[in-house]
């Protein structure tokens, strides 16, 4: 009995370790079986957004002989970090955070695109559009889809019957605000949660002033930590934000109200014939979070303006942000595949499917544009003085997506004040 | 499609046919050997396929974080202890640890309780009610945990006063004419945590229902009623006659709750990545690895659990060892 036992554990153990084994042989088999004229790209676009892309790329890559492999994946900055250490990353990659762009470059593995993509391409970008995908002088990332912060929507019909208008400075902005509480009504809807990036919209509000108050070269500096976190110009943003909004009566509930309200669900009874809250800032894509009927009235229910600069009559800089296209591989097939995606037509078919693709091309074509709130941001980004990429998604990883997020949301539950939010942040920086 | 589902069956097979392979081998060169040297070596040969895949896939990358955890962010150069340091001084890794030391008490210890509760109770039940009571406590367990936290959302979900609550816990507080709670953010005595920990131990207690409730069936009957002849008390029965038989039972439950909590991750990641001071170690780690991409703070982290962990180990292997021995 005994030995019989031992056996069957023996058997037992060998079939274990046989498909311990086969596990490892399934691993090594799992290699790709791309040639020199493949190209992959991977993105976490919009659907419509990829569709469009895809549309075009497919038809461009069959003329220039390259084989074209695009998915959209999902969570690509920690997934593009996890493949680059594993050796398997793709050709090339679309990110929408600079800092991970910095992160990619500090390992050695992205290749610079200025000789790549030329300077025709080069100067032909948005003005302020290089800047976050250049490192040390170098450009490793090409903004290929654009969106803008600096906007403020309300409900067309409701406004129009109270008679206000879209002011032109922060004081009138100021003056809008006091006058629709006055009137009764709540001015902001607010809400920053977002799982877990809790907390972004409210930064968002801080660059959207501190650019506006300090200019561009200024918000560079705060952005690349030239000047500290806790800078007097980003504590006026802060408070100016603070009066603004987070007053009591400027918006719905309190402090912890706000934390707990879904980003894109605090504008849901902005839609109300008797709104609950009356503007809200958000970014150009924020219309997929509308509700089905007033994205369907579109023109008639929804109303946009761009965020005021400091002073009337003034070109200020437009917040907004984009993927960036990242080159992984200095095989020929890549670079022909960057090019590709560099010119200025290939988002033809996004403008046209009603997506929420924005050229980075000043001389895209924008009768194109089927969705009215990018033909809106267009605008915008044309009247102001030049497009800057959010700020949070440039800094490091421990501020950008980290610090910044939780003190500001720890300052709006009413945890901490202001000073020690700034301080805190400040004192998160990494130091290498 | 076809193309992956044959390469998938063709490493199988091959990978299996070389596992074969690899003992049949070594059976042979065991057989080479004179004798009663057959005998010696080949328990070690037969073994030796298992120590090479744990050396391969835990001793190997656990020394390789324990390097990286003297090493800065991208494993290049070394920093000493900067990481640990830089860690323990922070005030909110000092909460972190406070927060992860708080489920580590109440968890397990909560988790025995009612585990055992629930099997001494269901015990007394006749059979269906027992089957049917059982079944429903232990089917939370089936459940992943990124899974309930969608349901246990709906349960603390917030909306502000006026509009229409969803959750059902602020649905009850305005229906008896209170104002919403933002639940999730409370974290005066750690309320927060303390909701988070709810999940866990609602996960946790069908696994605890389930050792304990056999172990209690396995007390001999006799022992209890001697206990009963010599006029113990129910009570009495309970904490002097069951109790000590299935101590080792308990302990068992107590430990692996007590790992589980130690390597928690998706339920704070799910419902508030650690934002209102909730935050605790598995959650910083993932954060640490993959928001802020330090391999030294992420690895000093782990080694740290690692070292924390280590003790309980050790008093579980050798509880295991003390329970075959008796």
């Amino acid at each position: 009995m005994r030995v019989h036992k031992r056996g069957v554990k023996a058997l037992t153990a060998v079939a274990a370790m046989a498909l311990g084994v086969s596990g490892l042989a399934a691993c090594g088999g799992g290699g790709s079986s791309s040639n020199d004229k493949t190209v992959e790209i991977w993105m976490s676009v919009d659907q419509p957004v990829f569709d469009g892309l895809k549309k075009d790329m497919t038809a461009k890559a069959k003329d220039a002989g390259i084989t074209l492999k695009m998915s959209k994946v999902t969570d690509i900055n920690s997934l593009i970090m996890t493949k680059i250490q594993a050796n398997d990353a793709p050709d090339i990659a679309l990110i929408p955070q600079p800092g991970v762009v910095a992160n990619i470059v500090k390992r050695n593995k992205a290749i610079a695109l200025d000789d790549v993509v030329g300077d025709k391409v080069k100067s032909n970008m948005l003005p302020g559009a290089l800047e976050a995908g250049t490192i040390d002088g170098k450009l490793y990332g090409l903004l290929s889809s654009a969106n803008v912060k600096s906007l403020v929507f309300y409900n067309k019909k409701a406004w129009d019957k109270a008679g206000y208008k879209a002011p032109t400075s922060i004081a009138e902005l100021d003056a809008l605000t006091q006058k629709i509480k006055d009137d009764g009504h709540v001015p902001w809807c607010m809400g920053i949660e977002s799982d877990t990036a809790t907390g972004w919209p409210a930064t968002d509000w801080f660059e959207e002033l501190v650019m506006k108050y300090g200019g561009a070269d200024k918000y560079n500096e705060w952005v690349t930590h030239k000047i500290p976190f806790d800078d007097p110009l980003v504590k006026q943003a802060g408070e100016e934000f603070e009066k603004l909004v987070l007053t009591d009566g400027n918006h719905i509930g309190d402090g912890k109200t706000i934390a707990s309200t879904g980003f894109g669900d605090a504008e849901n009874s902005m839609w109300k014939s008797d709104p609950g809250c009356w503007l809200f800032k958000q970014g150009s894509f924020i219309t997929a979070f509308f509700p089905e009927d007033v994205v369907k009235n579109f023109a008639t229910d929804v109303g946009v303006f761009g965020f005021p600069s400091a002073n009337a009559g003034e070109k200020a800089p437009v917040l907004g942000g984009g993927d960036l296209a990242v080159l992984l591989n200095d095989s020929d097939a890549a670079k022909t595949g960057m090019k590709l995606l560099a010119e200025s037509d290939t988002g033809n078919s996004a403008a046209a499917n009603g997506s929420s693709y924005l050229s980075p091309h000043k001389d895209f074509d924008s009768s194109l544009y089927t969705n009215p709130v990018i033909k809106v941001s267009d605008q915008v980004v044309k009247n102001g003085s030049e497009l800057l990429f959010d700020g949070s998604d440039q800094m490091p990883g421990e501020v950008g997506a980290g610090s910044f997020w939780k003190q500001v949301t720890s300052w709006i539950t009413g945890q901490q004040d202001l000073d020690a939010t700034l301080k805190n942040i400040e004192d998160s920086w990494p130091t290498s | 499609m076809f193309l992956k589902t044959s390469n998938a069956v063709i490493t199988v097979v091959a990978g299996v046919g070389v596992a074969v392979a690899v003992y049949w081998i070594l059976n042979k060169i065991a057989e080479l050997l004179p004798g009663h040297w057959e005998d010696r070596i080949k328990p070690y040969l037969y073994i030796l396929p298992a120590y090479a895949a744990i050396t391969l896939y835990l001793i190997y990358p656990s020394i390789l974080t324990f390097k990286y955890s003297f090493q800065d962010s991208t494993s290049t150069e070394w920093v000493g202890f900067d990481n640990f340091t830089k860690l323990l001084s922070s005030h909110e890794f000092q909460q972190t640890l406070i927060n992860t030391l708080l489920w580590m008490i109440i968890v397990p210890i909560f988790t025995v309780a009612i585990g055992l509760a629930v099997a001494v109770l269901s015990d007394r039940l006749g059979p269906r009610g027992e089957n049917v009571s059982k079944t429903l406590i232990f089917m939370p367990m089936a459940i992943s945990m990124v899974g309930a936290a969608t349901v246990w959302r709906f349960l603390y979900a917030y909306r502000p006063e006026g509009q229409e609550q969803i959750g059902l816990q602020n649905a009850l507080v305005v229906l008896l004419g209170g104002k919403p709670v933002p639940w999730l953010q409370q974290d005066q005595f750690h309320l927060n945590s303390l909701l988070l920990m709810v999940m866990l131990l609602w996960a946790q207690i069908g696994f605890a229902m389930v050792l304990l409730s056999a172990a209690i069936k396995g007390v001999p009957v006799d022992t209890l009623e001697a206990a009963r002849i010599d006029g113990a008390g129910e009570r009495q029965i309970f904490f002097r006659v069951v109790v000590p038989q299935i101590k080792g039972t308990i302990i068992t439950v107590f430990v692996t709750t007590l790992i589980t909590v130690m390597k928690i991750f998706d339920i704070v990641y799910v419902m508030t990545n650690g934002n209102f001071n909730t935050n605790i170690l598995g959650v910083e780690f993932y954060n640490q690895l993959f928001t802020n991409f330090n391999n030294g703070a992420a690895a000093a982290i782990v080694v740290m659990l690692m070292v924390a962990m280590i003790p309980i180990m050790i008093y579980q292997v050798r509880n295991f060892k003390a329970e075959e021995a008796a």
